[in-house]
């Protein structure tokens, strides 16, 4: 984002504190994107739309509390939006759901200029459901939304050093069972 | 940590099914409809608190009216008594008053 950006991002802001009316600008603009983040850790669409409300709700209501901390905007939204998802997880005593775009898989196999089919798909679903929550959370940032570190550090309520640890274990892990050559993009 | 479901999605769910959900009206309303039961809770919360000072306001009074009031009277009698070799021994009868 660019300054100028930013710096209207925050003249929404203090201007959505005394008139709710103007905190829509905010949600017209990051709604999809916290749709998806949920939705990839739901897979149902309905259920998608309820967290998606209460997570701009609850923005809402906090808006009067919110100061930057170092981190884009967007990222304090993505962590409303994973603390409403924990919260839905631990009500219902569910497994949790993580739901990936095959596009997505398949951008990534061909970066580690690996091979993509069926079979090594099969096994990398198989790798993820064993790995931990808090691992595939912080991989789910780091590799389909796009976050540098700080801010999943942010969003998981983690330090940086503690999303860096738990990313380059689930690559460590990875690159022993599939015999990977993952690339790591430098982006910090 | 125990195990997760993982599953594939062969595409993205679309900006048109996405669109459909989006309603800021419906937030609004809802933030709205929070904050007027905030306000009505925070009015009722300061009528008790105003309500239980004023109880313990008339408690107080009440009690202590009831430390200033005389709490009765006790009559006694007394024998005035002319001179006799028993002291103790009462001749005529007076009438005092104790009060407590």
């Amino acid at each position: 984002m660019s300054e100028a950006e930013i710096l209207h991002e925050y003249s929404i802001l203090d201007r959505s504190k005394k008139d709710p009316k103007a905190f829509g600008e905010l949600y017209e603009k990051y709604f999809d994107r916290i749709f998806s983040f949920i939705y990839r850790q739901t897979d149902d669409e309905d259920l998608t739309a309820d967290l998606s409300s209460q997570t701009f709700l609850t923005a809402l209501k906090n808006v009067d509390r919110y100061e930057f901390r170092g981190v884009p905007f967007s990222a304090w939204l993505y962590k409303i939006a994973s603390n409403e998802v924990n919260k839905h997880y631990r009500k219902k005593k569910r497994t949790q759901v993580f739901s990936i775009e095959e596009t997505r898989v398949r951008e990534l196999m061909e970066q580690a200029n690996e091979g993509y089919d069926e079979e090594m798909i099969q096994r990398l679903m198989e790798f993820l459901k064993e790995l931990p929550t808090d691992m595939l959370r912080v991989l789910e940032l780091r590799f389909f939304e796009d976050k540098d570190f700080k801010e999943i550090a942010f969003i998981l309520d983690i330090t940086e050093s503690g999303a860096k640890m738990r990313t380059y274990r689930a690559m460590d892990r990875l690159r022993k069972n599939f015999k990977l050559r993952i690339k790591y993009d430098g982006k910090e | 940590m125990g195990r997760n479901e993982i599953r594939l999605r062969r595409h993205r769910i679309s900006s048109g099914r996405i669109a459909q959900h989006r309603n800021y009206g419906d937030i609004m309303a809802r933030h709205e409809r929070d904050q007027k039961i905030r306000r009505i809770a925070r009015t009722f919360t300061y009528f008790v608190i105003i309500l239980i000072v004023i109880l313990m306001f008339y408690v107080v009074r009440v009690w202590e009216r009831k430390q200033d009031k005389p709490k009765g009277t006790t009559a006694y009698v007394e024998e005035s008594q002319g001179p006799s070799a028993d002291s103790r021994q009462p001749t005529a009868i007076s009438y005092g008053m104790l009060i407590n």
